[in-house]
């Protein structure tokens, strides 16, 4: 009897099972919950619900609970503007909770005091003695955002994303008035960090079964026909009788043709992409570097996936920088640099001035020997120059990031320093040891923090039908989005979005071996691969939620997109599809400071 | 003085339910009041931050998988669809999701969440875990629709939301059973429970038959306080104070609590006598604050000679069925299973 009341309250089959439990009372039940499960065990029930909690540590957390649960009733307000991490850590939540009613200013008066040491941001200082404490700091943002949070005010976004990001030089004037004004009480400066992140624990045990997560349009747009075809073709493929895959790929083209909407579209490619793998016309090694650029621009423009990837990685960043007088950013895949603007200016409004900002920005070689790199450097330096952030740049041309050698990226000593992967990781995985390799040099490099965006979805596992239908179902949500977000991008933004993703898809379905460089994981195998090589996971809270939530509204058009909270890390999707992620990481910090 | 009364009442929901189950609904209680903001307004960002979501998974877990549908792309009215796994498949492909049911008779619920019509979401992992409990248990497959909530969306959209999912099931070939039509029942707990009510009553002017609702814990109110509330304001989990405050998020500004979304059979509710109302499985928690309210509920269609069946939970609190360690949750899944397979 005991046995069995000790499975069901600490569930040994998560869904509950179907047995029936005989008990007594429910202080028996109450009992036995805090006995079931003993030492280093999680309740399996709530670990079903989202929530990590040890079964050892249950009563404790009900003790914090209680302790909240008072403060609260006596003072509601106290915890309005609170920043927030990683809600699964139930422990650690209501601990960053407690710790922080215990930290806060006691009076309004002591708030309203505080709010007078605003500096001009225009006014740079000399020394980095200037630059205040990090206590302090925290303290100045409190009553920063204590007073002026506010849900429901204009959002006065000064990150510009898009192709006004570069300044002609008659915005020049117009951005040192917004930078006057902004020393003022009205301003919400919207990229500067709350408090300082709580740093997680890296979720190494937290590979989850592989799921499979559709998002489907209403039936009849779904094309049942086509996919099934598509799905045999791809069998046929794979069991390599390619007279019946060859028939099969005709017979989805012609299907493709009439069927509308989004699918139609994705159909086609797929398509494309098993004609190619069965007659071997497999795709040149890699686009021509400035064609891919612009097809990325492209997609840039029409969809939110670029720009909430920058927005969430410069989140992270600049959090990491807070009081740094010196910092520098490697970026590993420089492209038109469309992440930096919203950066740079973000660290002009920094208050107490912003610090000296070199970045490395790495890509590869160009077909007509140009200097794509320094051309997007010189930009930059002219963004910066017109606001008034110290800028260095240099760039490092590179066929491949595991070509790096990080002594040749001049760390100083006195520097923070960002590595930001925006997609740049995955392609890593084409050849052996060069991802162990990146991130051996990435560690050499001893950032403070580490940014990574990538796809989130399993492309790369060894059986081609199932990458192929992986890749289906989540290139069918991406094409959805584009069609169903409610924006109205210029036919050519939309088309050349579609072939952007359409190189990817082929690379995926068509290629193969050291070509296939789109081999795309989800973010639980990330981090298991980052905590095996040495990371643990920086949270993104809830400040860096809600602002990228506010910048989808702004900037996404439809309301289909979605943000979510994954374990410390912010994923973008398309309703309930997850479609991108971005995590933050830190090496893990072994013994002392 | 407070905090002594406090602690009392802190001790008291602790008895009654066992740990793991107060840490999950005291959670959910600290964090909603994070959100409510007094002057009505609600910290949406934050709730979903703090919301623990899953996704759909097409891989069947314990003999159930799931997949999401937009139902109506002009109001990104999304559902999740759970299925049972037949057989040995593995893997399952979009061509397979909306194969038609094969069993004799199919019961399809329409499952609508709880949040007091302003939290979660369907594919919130408390209620993605519910429904496929549903499907393990009771053999159905269940539609779960993700309405829109309050304060944002006012009364009548959730209810708007609920007929629309009620027409596409109902006209969705693939879930009928072998006689051609959809076996339509109705679920749905707390401000679920409210919507059941509503779109059932919907539905009784159209040709759409609803053969079931199932109220579990469903949300009601009135103007006046009831003996409940005033006796159990506080003491478990759930307070009038936050009650109020729902009602007003959902409600038409500057209606009170008589409207009859809030009272259907108070002063300015609706007569249901003579009418072709499907038959009602309804469940009461006696540690619930809104229990009388509940109860009158069911005495109004007792009075108006629809066919009702109360469960009445001795020692049970709200949310008692989000997990399956207390003797209640397995006799409301017994309840639900006999009340969807009798077809009477």
């Amino acid at each position: 009897m005991n046995k069995r009341n000790h499975q069901d309250t600490s569930g040994g089959a998560g869904y509950g099972g179907i047995r029936k439990s005989d008990f007594q009372s429910k202080a028996k039940i109450w009992e036995e919950g805090q006995d079931a499960g003993g030492g280093g065990g999680v309740d399996e029930l709530l670990a079903v619900l989202g929530y990590k909690v040890k079964c050892s540590e249950m009563t404790d957390v009900a003790d914090k609970l209680e302790q909240l649960e008072m403060v609260m009733g006596a003072a509601p307000n106290l915890l309005r503007d609170t920043v927030h991490y990683n809600p699964s850590d139930l422990s650690g939540w209501l601990q960053s909770m407690l710790s922080e009613l215990n930290n806060s200013p006691n009076t309004f008066h002591d708030r309203m005091l505080q709010s007078h040491h605003i500096d001009d941001p225009l006014h740079v200082p000399a020394e980095s003695s200037s630059v205040t404490t990090n206590s302090q700091q925290q303290q100045f943002e409190t009553t920063q955002s204590s007073r002026i949070y506010n849900d429901d005010s204009e959002y006065d976004l000064r990150a510009i994303p898009g192709s006004a990001a570069y300044p002609q030089t008659q915005d020049r004037e117009r951005n040192q008035k917004r930078l006057k004004t902004s020393g003022g009480s009205n301003s919400a400066p919207p990229l500067l960090p709350s408090s300082s992140p709580i740093v997680g624990v890296a979720a190494a045990g937290t590979v989850s079964e592989p799921t499979r997560s559709i998002v489907l349009v209403d039936s009849h747009e779904t094309g049942v026909q086509l996919v099934h075809t598509l799905m045999a073709c791809a069998e046929a493929v794979q069991q390599d009788n390619l007279k019946l895959a060859d028939a099969l790929v005709k017979h989805v083209e012609l299907l493709a043709a009439s069927q509308a909407g989004a699918m139609g579209k994705v159909a086609t490619y797929f398509a494309e992409a098993l004609a190619r793998r069965i007659y071997k016309i497999y795709p040149q090694d890699c686009l021509d570097a400035s064609y891919s650029d612009i097809l990325q621009m492209h997609f840039y423009e029409t969809c939110p996936y670029l720009k909430f990837a920058h927005f969430t990685a410069n989140q992270a960043i600049l959090e990491a920088f807070a009081t740094a007088s010196k910092v520098h950013v490697i970026d590993f895949g420089l492209k038109q640099g469309m992440q930096w603007p919203a950066l740079i200016q973000a660290l002009a409004l920094r208050p107490g001035g912003p610090p000296a900002f070199r970045l490395t920005g790495i890509g590869p070689p160009q077909a007509d020997n140009t200097d794509a790199l320094q051309q997007v450097g010189w930009k930059l330096a002219q963004l910066a120059e017109a606001i008034g952030v110290e800028f260095q740049f240099r760039g490092f041309v590179a066929t491949s990031l595991a070509d790096i050698d990080p002594s040749m990226v001049d760390i100083r000593p006195d520097e923070a320093v960002a590595v930001n992967s925006v997609f740049e990781l995955h392609p890593m995985l084409a050849r052996p040891g060069a991802i162990d390799k990146v991130l051996s040099s990435i560690k050499s490099m001893k950032p403070k923090i580490l940014t990574i965006v990538e796809q989130e979805a399993n492309h790369n596992g060894p059986v081609f039908v199932e990458r192929f239908t992986e890749a289906l179902h989540y290139y069918s949500s991406l094409f959805d989005s584009l069609e169903g977000s409610g924006l109205v991008p210029s036919t050519q933004d939309l088309l050349m979005s579609e072939v952007y993703l359409g190189e990817q898809i082929c690379n995926v379905v068509a290629s193969d071996g050291a070509d296939r460089v789109e081999r795309h994981e989800t973010l639980s195998q990330w981090r298991v691969r980052m905590g095996t090589a040495g990371f643990e996971l920086v949270h993104l809270g809830s400040n860096a939620f809600k602002q990228a939530s506010m910048l989808l509204a702004l900037f996404a058009g439809g309301d289909g997109y979605r943000v979510e909270e994954n374990n410390g890390c912010l994923m973008l999707g398309w309703h309930t599809r997850p479609l991108i992620a971005t995590s933050a990481w830190q090496l893990i910090v072994s013994d002392s400071p | 003085m407070m905090a002594a009364s406090n602690e009392v009442n802190l001790n008291e929901s602790k008895m009654v339910v066992p740990l793991n189950t107060w840490v999950l609904i005291s959670n959910f209680k600290l964090a909603y009041n994070l959100l409510r903001r007094p002057d009505g307004t609600f910290n949406r960002h934050l709730a979903e931050f703090l919301d623990r979501k899953v996704p759909a998974n097409t891989k069947p877990v314990l003999g159930v998988f799931s997949f999401d549908v937009i139902i109506d792309r002009s109001t990104s009215l999304l559902s999740r669809i759970y299925r049972p796994a037949d057989g040995e498949q593995p893997q399952l492909n979009i061509a397979d999701l909306e194969k038609p049911v094969t069993a004799e008779v199919v019961p399809v619920i329409i499952f609508f969440h709880g949040g007091s019509f302003a939290h979660s979401s369907a594919n919130s992992a408390i209620y993605d875990t519910l429904c496929r409990r549903l499907v393990s248990i009771c053999k159905v497959v269940v539609v779960s629709v993700n309405y829109r909530r309050a304060p944002e969306n006012r009364y009548p959209c959730a209810y708007d939301d609920g007929w629309a999912a009620l027409n596409w099931v109902n006209s969705s070939s693939w879930l009928q059973s072998k006689d051609s039509k959809v076996h339509i029942y109705l679920a749905g707990d707390s401000s679920g429970g409210n919507i059941v009510h509503h779109v059932a009553l919907r539905a009784v002017e159209s040709d759409i038959e609803v053969l079931g609702n199932i109220l579990l814990n469903p949300m009601f109110g009135g103007q006046e306080r009831t003996e409940s509330e005033k006796r159990l304001d506080g003491k478990y989990f759930v307070t009038i104070q936050d009650r109020d405050w729902y009602w007003r998020a959902f409600l038409p500004e500057g209606e009170d609590r008589d409207h009859p979304a809030c009272n259907p059979f108070g002063p300015k509710g609706n007569f249901l006598e003579g009418i072709k109302f499907p038959k009602s499985l309804v469940v009461v928690a006696s540690l619930d604050l809104i229990q009388d309210r509940q109860l009158a509920y069911v005495k109004g269609l007792e009075k108006a000679g629809q066919k009702v069946k109360l469960l009445y939970l001795e020692q049970a609190t709200i949310g008692f069925y989000l997990l399956p360690n207390n003797n209640h949750f397995y006799t409301v899944m017994d309840e639900i299973s006999n009340f969807v397979g009798s077809d009477c």
